[in-house]
């Protein structure tokens, strides 16, 4: 049963359907560390907006062929700011995410902890859930990829090699979660 | 004969400190139902100041829920996993009062936009509440990994 921290007494009898368990500390750690990230990356966008810019167009000069640079002035520019509007587009999502899918990861793991009797298949929906719960470093990679690699080629890589499964890998652990809850009701 | 070892259990953080996340819950929720009221008169008064305080109205109803949860899960971790004493007690408190008036920061600047214009308001939110709670924030929550990897090293 849980107790107050700051209280280690005993107490008056609490009636609870159950003890709240916790995952690995592992699980825990990306959890953790996930919203510190998040945070991390907010106070960066919102304090070094001018540096990240700066890094971002230094980044696309030096992979001007990868970009389609033409030589039109104007033709470039725009595709310059287009693209360093996709990474810091990057970091927004990253920051957004890290902080959501911490959250996620924390809730739903103590749920397979408190809530899945099986070993091997709470083992398997940790492993599920923690590798989607790295789910927003694929935004990290996207902005990273976008000014290496060019705009489109940046986003399909990110898509396809880090978003996309790590996404399939969280929806996997949700929806097996979703079915052993169903099958101990039923 | 078959051992049960069952996972240890969370242990509930102080009631203070779910008390000032789910306060700050609801204030986001009364922040969002503000934004939407607020919104009529936007339709009608297209004006930037009234649009950036509806902006900061918005960033307060989002950040307020999203630390009031970073808030039950931060400590409840620091409640289990850190050792009573000082860490404990210091991680819990940055990351209540960082967390709980980091949003808070949203309100002031857009309460400011209208005497001070959007650039000093978004300044003094800045030096006043965002880097201050938004720094005890991240310094608590960077500390309780650190933690929790210094716990799976040494158990």
């Amino acid at each position: 049963m849980p107790q107050a921290a700051n209280n280690d007494k005993p107490r008056a009898a609490m009636i609870m359907s159950g003890p709240v368990r916790r995952p690995p500390l592992a699980v825990v750690l990306v959890a953790i560390s996930l919203l510190a990230l998040g945070e991390t990356a907010g106070a960066a966008m919102s304090r070094l907006k001018p540096e990240i810019q700066r890094y971002a167009a230094t980044r696309v000069a030096a992979n001007a062929a990868a970009h389609g640079f033409s030589g039109s002035a104007e033709y470039d520019d725009e595709v310059r700011e287009r693209a360093i509007f996709t990474a810091e587009a990057g970091l927004s999502f990253f920051h957004l995410h890290a902080e959501g899918v911490g959250l996620v990861l924390f809730f739903t793991s103590t749920l397979v902890a408190s809530a899945v009797p099986w070993r091997r298949a709470r083992a398997a929906l940790y492993l599920l859930l923690t590798l989607g719960g790295l789910f927003p470093l694929g935004y990290l990679v996207y902005g990273a990829a976008v000014l290496e690699l060019g705009r489109d080629a940046g986003i399909d890589l990110a898509e396809r090699w880090i978003l996309t499964p790590l996404g399939i890998s969280a929806i996997a652990g949700l929806v097996g979660l979703l079915l052993v809850a169903a099958r101990r009701r039923a | 004969m078959t051992v049960v070892v069952e996972a240890p259990a969370w242990r509930l953080p102080p009631r203070w400190v779910l008390l000032v996340a789910v306060l700050s819950i609801a204030c986001a929720e009364v922040g969002g139902a503000s934004m939407a009221r607020f919104r009529d008169v936007d339709e009608r008064i297209l004006d930037e100041a009234l649009v950036k305080f509806d902006a900061g109205l918005r960033l307060f109803h989002m950040h307020a829920e999203g630390m009031g949860l970073v808030i039950i899960a931060g400590a409840t971790v620091a409640a289990t996993l850190a050792r009573p004493g000082t860490a404990r007690r210091s991680i819990i408190a940055l990351l209540t009062t960082g967390g709980a008036g980091y949003p808070v920061g949203y309100l002031v600047w857009s309460a400011l936009i209208p005497s001070y214009g959007m650039d000093s308001a978004k300044t003094i939110a800045e030096w006043l509440v965002w880097i201050p709670f938004g720094s005890a924030a991240i310094v608590a929550l960077w500390w309780l990994a650190a933690l929790i990897a210094l716990r799976m090293i040494r158990p």
